[in-house]
Formats: C-alpha cells, sequence, structure tokens
C-alpha cells in the first residue's frame, strides 16, 4: 500500500510537472508571437466577395494631384472605379496593394485600361499633399488618381465602404504612424455601386483574373 | 518521500531549461525567404524573412542595421495600423516569420531605389546568436512567397 501510493504521488508531480513545462514553453514570450502561417492556398481560396447588400460610392469631395478640386461620384460616373485607402508612408501594404492593381491593369487592352478609374484616397493628407501623392503614384501608374484633404472628410467617407482608419499619431519614439484599409472596392459603371470587395491578401493574379469582368460590372 | 522530491525538483529544472535567459541550450539560427518588392522610390521599403531557431533556446533579434539604409526598424502590423517594435522573439525550435500584412523590416533613406535583380545588405544583431549577415534580393513589386512570382 505504501509503495503504491507514493507512486501516484509521484506520478501526480510528474504530470504536474509536465504541465508546468508546457506552460512555460508555450507563453514563454508574447513578444515574439512565433509564426503562425496560416494556409493561403485553401481550396477556397477567391479573393474577391461579391456583396449582397451594395455599397453606394461615398460623396467625397477632395483635391486630387495636381491641386484642383474632384468630385468622385461626378469624375467617375459610369466608369468601372476602384476605390483604397492608404499613405505613401507605408512601407508595405499600400504600394503592394497598388502595385498588385498596376501590373493587373496592364493585362488590359488599352481602351479597357483607359476606362478603368483607380482611386487612390490618402488616410495622412498632412504628409501626403498633392505634390506628394502625385510623385508616389507616378512611380506605380501615372493614370492612378490620387485624393487629398480634410481628415474627418475621408474619415466619414471610408467609413460608409465599411473602413475605420484612425488619424495620424505618434508612437512612443514621436514618429509619425498612420493607419490604411485593408480593402479594395469596386464600384460597377452600370450602377456605380460598390458590389465588390477585396482584402489585404488579393494577389496581381487575383486582379488579373477579376478585371476584365469588373470593367464591364459583372461579378468575377 | 525521496523520489517524490526529486521528480518535483526534476520538473523544476526542466521547466528552467525552457526559459530564454537561462544557460541549458543555445539558439541555433539560419534565414530563409527573405526578399524585398522593389519600392517605389529610394525613401521607404519593406523587407520579409524567416528566421528559424534549431537550438534549444529562445533568442531575440534586438536590432537591423544595413549600410543601404539610413534606418532599419522593426515593425508589427495589425488592422492596417503599424506598431515599432524594440525587439522580437525567436523560440526555440521555432521560427520568426515576416511577412506581407504582419511583421516587416522598414528602410527608411535607401542611399538608393532598390531595384529588382540586385540585393541588399542586412545584418540582423541578436541577444545571443551575435550577428547574421543576410543579402536580400530585391524581388519584383507584387511578388508574393505563396505564388513565388
Amino acid at each position: 500500500m505504501r509503495t503504491r501510493s507514493t507512486k501516484t504521488l509521484a506520478t501526480a508531480a510528474l504530470l504536474a510537472a509536465a504541465a508546468l513545462t508546457l506552460t512555460a514553453c508555450g507563453s514563454g514570450d508574447d513578444s515574439g508571437k512565433p509564426v503562425a502561417v496560416v494556409s493561403e492556398e485553401a481550396a477556397s481560396h477567391k479573393a474577391a466577395t461579391v456583396l449582397d447588400q451594395p455599397f453606394e460610392k461615398p460623396d467625397l469631395v477632395l483635391t486630387d494631384t495636381q491641386g484642383t478640386t474632384y468630385d468622385l461620384r461626378k469624375e467617375t460616373a459610369g466608369r468601372p472605379t476602384l476605390i483604397y485607402f492608404g499613405y505613401t508612408h507605408c512601407p508595405d501594404v499600400c504600394p503592394l496593394t497598388m502595385n498588385n492593381l498596376a501590373v493587373a491593369k496592364k493585362a488590359l487592352p488599352k481602351a479597357e485600361q483607359d476606362k478603368l478609374r483607380v482611386v487612390f484616397v490618402t488616410t495622412d493628407p498632412d504628409r501626403d499633399t498633392p505634390g506628394e501623392l502625385g510623385s508616389w503614384l507616378r512611380g506605380i501608374d501615372p493614370q492612378f488618381i490620387g485624393l487629398t484633404g480634410d481628415f474627418s472628410t475621408i474619415q466619414a467617407g471610408a467609413r460608409t465602404l465599411g473602413i475605420a482608419i484612425e488619424p495620424t499619431k505618434k508612437d512612443k519614439n514621436g514618429k509619425l504612424v498612420s493607419v490604411h484599409g485593408t480593402q479594395v472596392v469596386a464600384f460597377s459603371p452600370k450602377t456605380d455601386e460598390g458590389y465588390v470587395v477585396y482584402g489585404e491578401d488579393a494577389t496581381v493574379d487575383d486582379y488579373t483574373k477579376d478585371l476584365p469582368k469588373l470593367i464591364e460590372g459583372q461579378n468575377p | 518521500m525521496v523520489p517524490l522530491a526529486a521528480t518535483v525538483l526534476a520538473g523544476t529544472v526542466l521547466l528552467t531549461g525552457c526559459g530564454s535567459t537561462q544557460s541549458g541550450g543555445t539558439p541555433d539560427l539560419s534565414v530563409t525567404s527573405s526578399y524585398m518588392p522593389q519600392p517605389v522610390s529610394a525613401s521607404l521599403a519593406a523587407g520579409f524573412l524567416t528566421i528559424e531557431n534549431k537550438g534549444d533556446a529562445a533568442d531575440q533579434l534586438t536590432s537591423v542595421t544595413s549600410d543601404a539604409a539610413a534606418s532599419v526598424t522593426m515593425h508589427r502590423t495589425e488592422g492596417g495600423a503599424m506598431e515599432e517594435v524594440d525587439r522580437l522573439t525567436v523560440p526555440a525550435h521555432g521560427r520568426l516569420v515576416f511577412r506581407s500584412g504582419g511583421d516587416h523590416l522598414m528602410f527608411d533613406g535607401l542611399k538608393s531605389k532598390p531595384v529588382e535583380g540586385r540585393t541588399v545588405p542586412v545584418d540582423l544583431h541578436f541577444a545571443k546568436s551575435g550577428d547574421l549577415k543576410v543579402e536580400i534580393p530585391v524581388k519584383p513589386a507584387t511578388y508574393t512567397p505563396a505564388t513565388g512570382h
């Protein structure tokens, strides 16, 4: 009896130790956030989400890269239009998104390229002046339209598309940090409504495949 | 009671072995899958890579420098917002992954615009393993590791 109960105790202690060890290993450090490499090639991967309830085009009157007033609804009426909210001091997702669109656009016939309106609305209007925005976009695609203006107007416009952005602020090191949207919204030339949304994992191949449909206002 | 005490003690030792600051193991680091998408201009670029640790101890990436840039900083992105971080952990038998839309290296003030086909030299500084030198290849602006183009 005595031996047995000691064994039981020892086993329990071992188990407890094992549990502790596991815990210590698992949460060893929270700053690293090891490797959530989510598989991006799941069978169901589809970049486009066709909306049941399309968005109205935001009523934005802003300033373009020439410094002139640009009425988004008026200028893009009846045109296939893609809208993205981002900023030029963004190293990763904003240039990737705009370059994906630029490369996909080049695969279209010239006449269709000329129909398409790609609109980049800055979320960082203080730094993204018309001049800054213009030189950045010229490095990606000279036909792209860049808009800047009052932040609260831009924020309100983004919100109507379900895109949440915050004003640029200083981080703990005093550096300016801005926020970009995570979606590209496609507006139909037939209805002028935003009917398809792309997340930031959409690739150049996704856009290349879908743009010919979007140009016609068809579902991708 | 002697065996019990011994077991508990052993458990304690194991537990300590898992921590990143104690002796009892060393990190064994290597870098794979590095790339820099060709940036819009020389003023700003992002870099991505994976640091693999085959060792028994964690390590920390404490800073990154490059002769090609005025500064290199480490950033985490969450929900469209970027946050600079001072250090990042490479877990024992694990990986630290910089990838588009997540953690990234940010290069400010490059001496010239990195162009596709060239490389950008980078020194990774670790708390324990010292420095690792990497030549990061510049890829097309739309490159993604998932498709390889």
